[in-house]
């Protein structure tokens, strides 16, 4: 059973958290781009696309911690260190996303959708900005991946 | 997929696992199916309360999302309650 939920964790983190690290890394040069305003129908059309694949398959992602917990519970390894530091940074992660990726991405797109009306929060530094937190969020995940894997202190082996 | 339509799935995904968990607790009580319907449970009651949070800002259809096993049916009602 291990086995199952072990898969079921491993597939939904890839096809959850990878399209959210990519997109979230390209949305705020694409940002900057609308913004600038050549050619913007274009580029606010990725934009929205771009927005929408970060937030849709962030709330897929729930399937990732809900069947990790499982599989760490079938595995009898819920009180290891390399565990607890794992879901400490998993839940900082989800934090960077849900309340400065995400609403910060939203803010950009409206800025982006009627330019000539600045919003508040989006001048010249507000896509390095957020481009700085993608950073983070996907570095905290990189490093969750790592741990998941070394595992230091295990017994089971790699 | 609209927000509704995946609270409908989600909703009867939340009830249909917890019917299947209680039926198997009373009955053949097989670990191996409570440890696979158990966090696909866990998934959609989640699914539920995040698709509630996200569609709707009243706070009593928010804390109807958090009633296990009938949340979304009950959010279900409350949504298509305040668009008659």
């Amino acid at each position: 059973m291990t086995k199952f939920l072990l898969s079921v964790h491993v597939i939904a983190a890839i096809v959850a958290i990878g399209p959210v690290t990519v997109a979230a890394s390209m949305f705020p040069a694409t940002a900057r781009r609308a913004l600038a305003g050549a050619d913007a129908g274009r580029d606010l059309a990725v934009l929205r696309s771009l927005h929408r694949i970060c937030r849709v398959y962030a709330a897929v992602g729930i399937v990732v911690p809900v069947f990790g917990f499982a599989t760490a519970s079938s595995l009898g390894v819920l009180g290891d260190a390399w565990l607890l530091v794992s879901i400490a940074l998993t839940a900082v992660a989800a934090a960077v996303l849900a309340l400065l990726v995400l609403p910060r991405q939203q803010r950009l797109l409206t800025a982006a959708a009627d330019t000539g009306r600045p919003q508040p929060g989006t001048g010249g530094r507000a896509p390095a900005r957020l481009a700085m937190y993608t950073g983070t969020f996907n570095l905290l995940w990189a490093v969750v991946t790592v741990l998941m894997i070394v595992r230091p202190g295990s017994t089971t082996g790699v | 997929m609209n927000l509704v339509r995946a609270l409908r799935l989600a909703a009867g995904a939340e009830l249909a696992t917890l019917a299947v968990l209680l039926a198997n607790l009373t009955t053949v009580h097989w670990p191996q199916v409570s440890s696979a319907v158990g966090p696909t449970h866990g998934c959609a009651y989640l699914f539920v309360v995040i698709l509630t949070a996200r569609r709707s800002r009243n706070p009593r259809t928010r804390a109807a999302a958090l009633v296990p096993g009938i949340g979304g049916l009950l959010v279900l009602r409350r949504l298509a309650q305040a668009s008659t």
